[in-house]
């Protein structure tokens, strides 16, 4: 160190040393608290620095000797000071900062060579004065020319390294501050050493060798207590295994490996599932085909113009696979979508609700019942036999004589005409005036009476068949007083007047609404009559021999539709809307009521039997009722796509058969057996076309001849046919 | 009043007492939902359709007994206790108490899910019934990358890793798989384990992608059963084959990523604690085992198997497996026909596999076939010089050195001989070549109509060539030989076909006609008729032509509602399959015409 202070002497002029000894110690006092640290803190990094140290760094750690010095001495000095350092290691540089505790850390001072030199002194002193002080040679410094702040501003917003300019007042100068030095205030505003090569952590060296030693560093013996087990320890230990003892002190259990064991040693035993619900287990995902291959065969590829196509599918369905063609099991990518199809199957696994379906892997075919053969149900009507033409407007209803000989036909155009059936000959025509909605025949056969509705009307006609003596009955049962019908008017609400009419020579029944349809009871002397818009009145039964009309006692739930008679007891079938109620008509109470479950029903037909009942409907569907069995359909057949307008039973055979609007009529094979353990058996035979459309309307009406297996049909083309089973 | 008015006191009926919604479910259980879910997961439990939905489709139905099932389940009380102790760590960490907290962690209780799974599969071959889904995630799961934001623990695809090459090692071992294919989305593998068909999926040996849009947490939660699931299967079916469980590896062979291969050996070398043995005692037994019967015999062979292999040097592995599967065949495990078939399908073929060829996959398949593999690599069990090699697995596209004793294949063939259950003809397997394509095994040719593609009838010859032991027809050789002549066959076969069911056509055509003629003609007759009401007499027989259609129809009218609509169901999927049939075929057409064109 003293050597060091030598040298540091030797080269710096005598003459102001001491004064700017002086000067420095006033000017560590006027500067600030931090850099006074940073010199300090400089201090203990110098023990890490070496050469590579800067200017800065050399002037900070002793400045004395540099501030009075001119640039070249200082350098040489400098160069110095470094070189003892990297000799003397950490302990000489610690010492050294002793030494040089008041230093004065100004950069700028070597590059410019003017000095201040008045010392520690107060700047005001010459605050009036032109210069601000006396250079090393005792030439006063001149003040620099003051900027206008404007000036200034404008200088520093141009400039862009304004930022770190400082202000020297003491040399009246600017300084810029260098990178380094910048960096060393940021160091010192963090409370790190200021130096970046300052490592505050170095390994330790033990520069002392002790493997190599002869003697140890002391020369006591080893003390007994090295050899000897610790009184201390014995007793703790003791402590603690009676603590164990008394169970105080408990120790964890090992951890438990959940290692796979043998869990189904015995499950011969086992046949059911625990679990009481029926267990359905998961579907099995299916498997792939060759379209999923990695190499699949050309023809599985898609092209790009059915590729482009799958856009314009609904996105349900759009393929969700699209087959692709690697060449070479090196170039398949993975799969992006691995992830997303095992989390859906997931979900599926524990959102889905689980259905065992049954899932026929059977031949459609299979499915449709086996009917009996046909051949076997001869005869039913198959072909078209003869068409009765003359008619100018829609047929709407049919109705055969009882013996079977004649037909008689009602038409929108107006008139009632009666046929021979075998011939097709026109015998009889009626110019009625109004569309005739139904005809019937008196069920007896020896009374040639015809019933028919027209609009508000029920006429009854005679048609003028049948020997004398028939003919005079007819007559006598279609005479009517005038003044009985008047008296009838007289009462109260009278529902229905019966009157004479002249020009057809018959009766005329005056109802308050449309009469849709007219039925007659087996006996052949009432009959009844539907009014679909009479409410309370809607359906009527007439007496002929007596000329009385009477409203059913009966409340109806629903509008009516048809009305029949049971063909062998005293029962009375209304068809509404929805049901059948089935009334006795002797006992005057309900029987029961079935439920068709159509939306509007249409027709109604009983079987001869008087057991089952058939009811078409006006969305296609046919009924069968099995009266015995249940209050509902033993069978629904949906065999037109149109209204039923008619549906009828044969009277011998067991045959029925409906008409719709779709042209066609259906002939069915309908078996009831005597035994009662056996359900009645349908067949369907025969679609019968042939009737053209028009208006939207086909076949109106159909009727089974009463003793032949043929079938009239009246189309809305003007036409009946009679279809033959020949 | 409300429509389904009870009067209080009045006990629930109908599906209103059986069925909960997930909603009062829960808060019966007084559970979370994600808990719920983990517990239906956990226990199998999934919604049910009731009948009738009592409050609404838009509602989940779990039946009462389910939910009661739950309700007595004590892992309710295990997840209510980690709920517990969860907090206690959560308020030792609030605390700073980290060494607590750290205690605690490793105190958290584990529920158990061993009596779980007892519980959904009471005998073995319930497991072995759904073991597809579990097989597939697991093998998903171990190609998945560990993340900690997504919580998928490193532990965890380990185990999965390890899990699924054990099965794969025992599916080998006792060579029960059946079929393989390698689709897009990975290989299918299809085993058939105590009379149960296994098929599951392995993804390529690709870095999976975990998608955003895919719940984590809810497959973990299955994982949390399968993983389980799969070790005790796992232990029963190598209890089975008198295994230790779990399988010791050989570190060497797992870290060259041969696991499935160190597990194989493992396997055959039937590593028995009796090991060590001496050998003197190895050859009294043996003297005994002479009298003793062949079951006895079958294990003394095996054993002595067992310690030869560690008298060998472990060079020689490949030839001592050659051993341990001639011994199997001596003794005659009880193998049915198709796994003696399965087991000699590659039994005089050995096979090395190159550096770029999916090693995990091969070294799975060959030996389950009775094939021998090797690999470059330190532990391989022969070297790429070794002269007795015949097929060399090649997956790139020319190879530069060739040993001519050995056939370089594309790796196709080995699933593709696996499938046809015969070794193919290399010749369009050869390195550089496009390899013909590569087909699903488990598609059924039996259906009628369904469309066969070339190289499957290819094989179909080949298998019957095969079987009869004759060699392949002329025509058929020169089909393999030359894959365009095949083509023109197929050509030409397809002609001929097309040309008789034209001839057919033709002929219902002609019928038709000559029907709706008789028909046309009656018709005529009774307009012509119509107008003079004739009589026309009709003959029965020319009504039989309507008749028949009317047949059909006739049918469905008695049909009731429920067959009809089945019916029609039957139809139009009937028809879908038919259209995407028919697609095939055109498009079949337009390549064969293109390539008519062409030569």
């Amino acid at each position: 160190m003293v050597e060091l202070d030598n040298q540091k002497e030797e080269p710096i002029p005598s003459d102001y040393n001491e004064d700017s000894d002086d000067s420095d110690s006033t000017q560590h006092s006027d500067e600030s608290d931090f850099e006074d640290s940073s010199a300090d803190k400089d201090g203990d990094s110098s023990s890490g620095s070496s050469d590579s140290d800067s200017d800065s760094k050399s002037e900070l750690e002793d400045g004395s000797p540099a501030q009075d010095n001119s640039g070249d001495s200082e350098d040489a000095e400098s160069q110095d000071e470094d070189d003892v350092k990297s000799e003397g290691g950490s302990e000489g540089s610690d010492i050294h900062q002793e030494g040089v505790g008041g230093d004065e850390s100004d950069s700028s001072e070597d590059e410019v060579a003017p000095r201040n030199t008045i010392g520690e002194v107060p700047l005001k002193w010459y605050e009036d004065e032109p210069h601000i002080g006396y250079d090393i040679k005792g030439k006063k410094i001149k003040k620099k020319e003051k900027e206008d702040k404007l000036g200034s501003f404008l200088a520093n917003v141009d400039d862009s390294k304004n930022w770190r300019k400082i202000y020297d007042e003491y040399n009246d100068e600017v300084v810029e501050l260098t990178k380094d030095e910048i960096k060393i205030v940021r160091k010192l505003m963090k409370n790190q050493a200021p130096h970046t090569d300052f490592d505050p952590y170095p390994t330790y060296v033990d520069w002392f060798k002790w493997d190599g030693a002869k003697h140890p560093l002391s020369n006591a013996p080893e003390p007994k207590r090295r050899f000897i087990p610790s009184k201390w320890e014995a007793k703790k230990v003791v402590q603690y295994v009676r603590a164990i003892r008394n169970g105080s002190i408990t120790f964890d259990k090992p951890k438990e490996e959940d290692d796979a064991y043998l869990l189904w040693e015995d499950d011969s035993g086992l046949t059911e599932k625990a679990n009481h619900l029926a267990y359905v287990p998961a579907p099995k995902q299916k498997l792939p085909g060759h379209d999923e291959s990695y190499n699949p065969p050309l023809e599985y590829i898609p092209t790009q113009e059915e590729i482009n196509s799958y856009q314009l599918m609904y996105e349900e369905d759009r393929p969700k696979f699209i087959p692709k063609r690697f060449t070479s099991m090196r170039s398949i990518p993975a799969y992006e979508n691995a992830m997303k199809e095992s989390f859906e199957r997931c979900l599926d696994l524990y959102l889905c609700p689980r259905v065992r379906r049954k899932r026929l892997n059977i031949d459609p075919e299979s499915l449709k019942p086996k009917l009996p053969n046909k051949k076997e149900l001869k005869p039913y009507p198959i072909t078209c036999y003869i068409e009765y033409k003359g008619h100018e407007g829609a047929v709407t209803s049919i109705s055969v004589e009882a013996s079977g000989q004649w037909m008689a036909s009602g038409s929108s155009d107006g008139t009632v005409r009666v046929w021979e059936v075998e011939t097709g000959r026109c015998l009889r025509r009626w110019e009625i005036g109004e569309a005739v909605n139904c005809v019937t025949w008196n069920p007896l056969p020896d009374i040639h009476i015809l019933a028919v509705s027209v609009g508000q009307d029920v006429l009854l006609l005679n048609t003028g068949l049948g020997d004398e003596e028939e003919q005079q009955r007819i007559k006598e049962l279609l005479l009517v007083d005038s003044p009985k019908a008047s008296e009838e008017t007289g009462k109260k609400a009278p529902s229905v007047s019966w009157l004479k009419d002249d020009k057809h020579d018959g009766i005329r029944l005056r109802h308050l609404k449309t009469v849709t349809s007219v039925e007659w009871h087996r006996k052949g002397d009432y009959f009844s009559t539907v009014m679909p818009a009479g409410e309370s009145r809607s359906v009527l039964i007439h007496q002929l021999s007596k000329k009385l009309s009477q409203k059913l006692p009966f409340k109806l739930h629903g509008l009516a539709v048809r009305s029949t008679f049971h063909p062998s007891r005293s029962i009375f079938f209304i068809c509404t809307k929805k049901t059948v109620r089935v009334y006795d008509l002797l006992k005057r109470k309900l029987i029961k009521t079935l439920y068709t479950g159509l939306k509007e029903a249409s027709s109604i037909a009983v079987h001869p039997g008087g057991d089952n009942l058939i009811v078409g409907s006006k969305e296609g569907k046919l009924c069968w009722f099995d009266m015995d069995l249940s209050a509902k359909p033993y069978k629904t057949l949906k065999c037109h796509p149109k209204d039923i307008n008619n549906v009828v039973f044969h009277r011998s055979y067991p045959l029925f058969a409906s008409c719709s609007d779709d042209s066609t009529a259906y002939v069915f094979h309908g078996m009831v057996y005597s035994d009662l353990n056996q359900n009645p058996l349908i067949v369907p035979l025969e679609i019968l076309r042939g009737h053209a459309n028009s208006n939207g309307r086909g076949i109106l009406d159909c009727k089974f001849h009463p003793r032949q297996p043929w079938l009239f049909t009246a189309g809305a083309d003007k036409l009946i046919k009679l279809y033959c089973h020949y | 009043m409300g429509k389904h008015y009870r009067p209080a006191g009045k006990k629930k009926e109908g599906n209103a007492a059986k069925y909960v919604t997930r909603t009062q479910a829960i808060r019966l259980l007084q559970i979370s939902l994600p808990l719920f879910r983990k517990l239906c997961i956990l226990k199998g439990i999934t919604p049910r359709e009731p009948k009738k939905k009592f409050k609404g489709n838009d509602k989940t139905y779990y039946h009462v007994k389910d939910i009661a099932f739950l309700h007595h389940e004590p892992l309710l009380e295990m997840h209510r206790a980690i709920r517990v102790h969860e907090r206690k760590i959560k308020k030792a960490e609030a605390k700073k108490n980290v060494e607590r907290a750290n205690r605690l962690r490793e105190k958290t209780p584990k529920p158990k899910i061993d009596r779980i799974i007892r519980q959904r599969y009471p005998r073995f071959v319930d497991a072995l019934g759904e073991l597809d889904d579990c097989l597939t995630m697991v093998h998903l799961f171990a190609t998945v990358p560990a993340t900690k934001e997504k919580k998928i623990d490193v532990d965890l695809i380990h185990k999965c890793r390890k899990l699924a090459h054990e099965w794969q090692a025992f599916i080998a071992r006792t060579h029960r798989l059946r079929k393989t294919f390698v689709s897009v989305k990975g290989i299918y593998y299809q085993a058939e384990v105590e009379g149960q068909t296994i098929t599951w999926l392995t993804p390529h040996a690709l870095q999976q992608v975990v998608p955003d849009d895919v719940d984590i947490p809810t497959m973990l939660n299955f994982l949390q059963i399968y993983q389980p699931l799969l070790g005790f299967v796992n232990f029963h079916l190598y209890h089975s084959i008198n295994l230790k469980y779990p399988p010791l590896l050989d570190p060497e062979l797992e870290a060259e990523a041969a696991e499935v291969y160190g597990l194989i050996r493992y396997a055959q070398s039937n590593n028995k604690p009796t090991i060590l043995e001496t050998s003197e005692l190895v050859e009294s037994e043996q003297l005994e085992s002479k009298q003793d019967g062949p079951e006895i015999q079958n294990k003394k062979s095996e054993l002595r198997l067992a310690q030869l292999q560690h008298q060998l040097p472990s060079n020689e592995p490949g030839a001592l497996m050659h051993l341990v599967e001639k011994a199997a065949g001596e003794d005659g495990e009880e193998y049915d026909d198709e796994t003696k078939q399965c087991k000699n399908l590659f039994q005089n073929v050995k096979i090395f596999l190159s550096r770029e060829v999916p090693r995990e996959s091969l070294h799975f398949v060959i030996p389950a076939f009775g094939g021998m593999v090797s690999w470059e690599g330190e532990k391989a069990p022969f070297a790429e010089t070794d002269q007795s090699i015949t097929h060399q697995i090649v997956d790139r596209e020319a190879q530069g050195h060739r040993f001519l004793s050995r056939e370089y294949v594309q790796p196709q063939w080995v699933f593709d001989c696996v499938n046809a259950r015969i070794i193919l003809p290399t010749e369009n397997y050869m390195v550089g070549r496009i390899p013909p394509p590569h087909l699903s095994p488990f598609v059924d040719y039996g259906e009628e109509g369904s469309y066969v593609p070339d190289y499957a009838k290819t094989i179909k010859h080949l298998q019957a060539a095969a079987r009869k032991e004759v060699l392949p027809l002329p025509g058929v050789e020169k089909d393999l030989e030359d894959p365009q002549n095949l083509l023109a066959e197929g050509i030409i076969d397809r002609a001929a076909a097309n040309q008789a069911a034209k001839e057919k056509q033709k002929l219902m055509i002609l019928e038709k006609q000559y029907h709706e003629d008789l028909k046309k003609e009656l018709q005529g007759d009774t307009y012509t008729s119509a107008g003079s009401t004739e009589v026309i007499q009709t003959g029965e027989s020319l009504n039989n032509g309507q008749a028949n259609i009317d047949d059909v129809d006739m049918a469905e009218l008695v049909m009731p509602n429920k067959k009809r609509k089945l019916l029609k169901a039957m139809e139009i999927s009937n028809q879908r399959k038919q259209s995407k049939n028919d697609t095939i075929i055109r498009r079949k057409k337009k390549l064969d015409e293109a390539q008519n064109q062409r030569s």
